[in-house]
């Protein structure tokens, strides 16, 4: 389970001097907004500062082909009390879409082909919004194998307007998934079989695999009553089944928002879970588990 | 691992391992070309200074080649006095002069200067002033003799008068 870095509170450098204001990133879902600043420096990227403002349900509403900020200048206001916690000032930003703006699979192209030229390829028929609407872009696991996500081009730009509005300059653009996914594969567990719970407020994905390769991915939109947890755990169940032989321990891994309370079920209910990641210190208002895009901020 | 990009305004290009190699060959050519720079600005300041003081030098050297040669030292004035003693003793001075004398012109005193030139101070008498007038038209024009000065005259019937001149040795 990796562990987290985050910067030493109280120091002079992190209250007096601040030449390098460092990489600001901004997480939206369903239930709020989050910020982060992230220095890079010789050794490993350190959490500089994290700040969440959360939002009245309603006020934003992940979704691939519709609206998703249906009350924006809620959106905007939580945005402006993050950064104004932040003390991270306008500039190039680094915007993390929440899970359940865009399609997201498993490609694998043929040889001669970039995956992000397949994805296109393949997913153009079966958009359900024109395909020169679409954003599509791959996160590269190698020998041609991807996972590929399309985002629509008006969805992303309800993102960026607001960051835009609050004095920002998006800069690349994410999604929280994809951002765990990369965070994780680069820590491969030891166990040979492996299956990745990434939650988002309104979807989530389950990321199979077996000897550090990706074999199955799905993506579902939550169902967030008092059952979740339970058909959650039987949905990691049968997805498990997908890894290795069957007789191989399966390592599973959980982030993003509802993390805790889902391992929590799960240990309960006798299965094996534990966090995706973990910060030293303890000065984050959620644990690091609940964010799914922080482990790819702090790779 | 590269990342994914969303944003509407496009995707930029991640740096690869390629692009990492050639900046920082491009990196190690701009040190490379600094520090030449440097040198070469050192080398051209090192070049200017030298310059100078080799200009300064020279002209040290010219003022002190003028001052030695507007200021001949005692060696060379006696070295000169010695050679026109040599080449230009009294009897021949007087025997020079007399080839210019008219008949009734009369060297009364004879005054022979020998440093670094000869100058002569002569006393004259002439009978006529004719005679005094051709003497120093003889005089003028006798290769032997430069600088002809006349100096003060007495014309009373005859002329009494100074001339100096210089005597021209190795002629």
């Amino acid at each position: 389970m990796p562990r987290l870095s985050r910067a030493r509170t109280g120091g002079y450098n992190d209250c007096r001097v601040r030449p390098f204001r460092g990489e600001l990133t901004v997480a939206f879902d369903a239930s709020g907004v989050s910020g982060a600043v992230v220095s890079r420096g010789l050794r490993r990227p350190r959490l500089r500062s994290f700040e969440r403002a959360p939002l009245a349900p309603g006020a934003l509403s992940p979704h691939p082909l519709e609206v998703n900020l249906h009350r924006p200048e809620e959106v905007s206001e939580a945005l402006r009390l993050v950064l104004q916690g932040l003390d991270a000032g306008a500039g190039r930003v680094s915007l993390i879409l929440p899970d359940g703006v865009a399609r997201i699979g498993l490609v694998e192209a043929p040889a001669g082909v970039g995956p992000e030229e397949y994805a296109r390829f393949r997913w153009a028929q079966g958009l359900p919004y024109p395909a020169a609407e679409a954003i599509v872009d791959v996160l590269p696991l190698g020998a041609g194998r991807a996972v590929a996500a399309a985002v629509r081009r008006a969805v992303a730009l309800e993102y960026e307007a607001v960051a835009g509005r609050a004095g920002l300059s998006p800069g690349r653009v994410d999604l929280a998934p994809l951002a765990a996914l990369s965070a994780l594969f680069r820590d491969a567990p030891a166990e040979p079989a492996a299956v990745d719970v990434i939650l988002g407020d309104a979807a989530y994905c389950l990321a199979v695999s077996y000897g550090g390769a990706l074999r199955v991915l799905r993506n579902r939109r939550r169902d967030p009553d008092a059952g979740e947890a339970d058909r959650l755990g039987r949905e990691v169940d049968r997805t498990a089944a997908f890894a290795g032989d069957g007789t191989s321990a399966v390592r599973v891994r959980v982030v993003g928002p509802g993390a805790r309370h889902l391992i929590g079920e799960m240990l309960r209910s006798g299965r094996a879970a534990a966090p995706g990641w973990e910060m030293e210190g303890g000065r984050l208002p959620v644990e690091a588990a609940e964010l799914a895009w922080l482990g790819a901020v702090l790779g | 691992m590269s990342r994914p990009d969303f944003s509407t305004s496009g995707k930029r290009p991640d740096l690869r391992a390629a692009d990492m190699a050639l900046l920082g060959a491009a990196a190690v050519a701009l040190a490379l070309a600094i520090a030449s720079a440097a040198g070469a600005w050192s080398d051209l300041r090192r070049a200017t200074a030298d310059l100078t003081a080799a200009r300064r030098e020279a002209a040290d050297a010219a003022g002190r080649a003028r001052s030695l040669e507007g200021r001949r030292g005692p060696d060379a004035a006696l070295s000169s006095r010695a050679f026109l003693t040599a080449e230009a003793p009294p009897p021949r001075v007087m025997a020079d002069l007399e080839s210019v004398l008219p008949g009734d012109v009369r060297l009364v005193t004879l005054t022979l200067d020998y440093g670094e030139r000869l100058n002569l101070v002569m006393q004259l008498s002439a009978r006529h002033a004719a005679s005094y007038d051709q003497f120093l038209q003889q005089l003028q024009q006798s290769p032997l003799f430069a600088d002809v000065r006349p100096g003060e005259e007495v014309r009373d019937g005859g002329v009494r008068a100074q001339v100096q001149a210089t005597y021209r040795v190795g002629r």
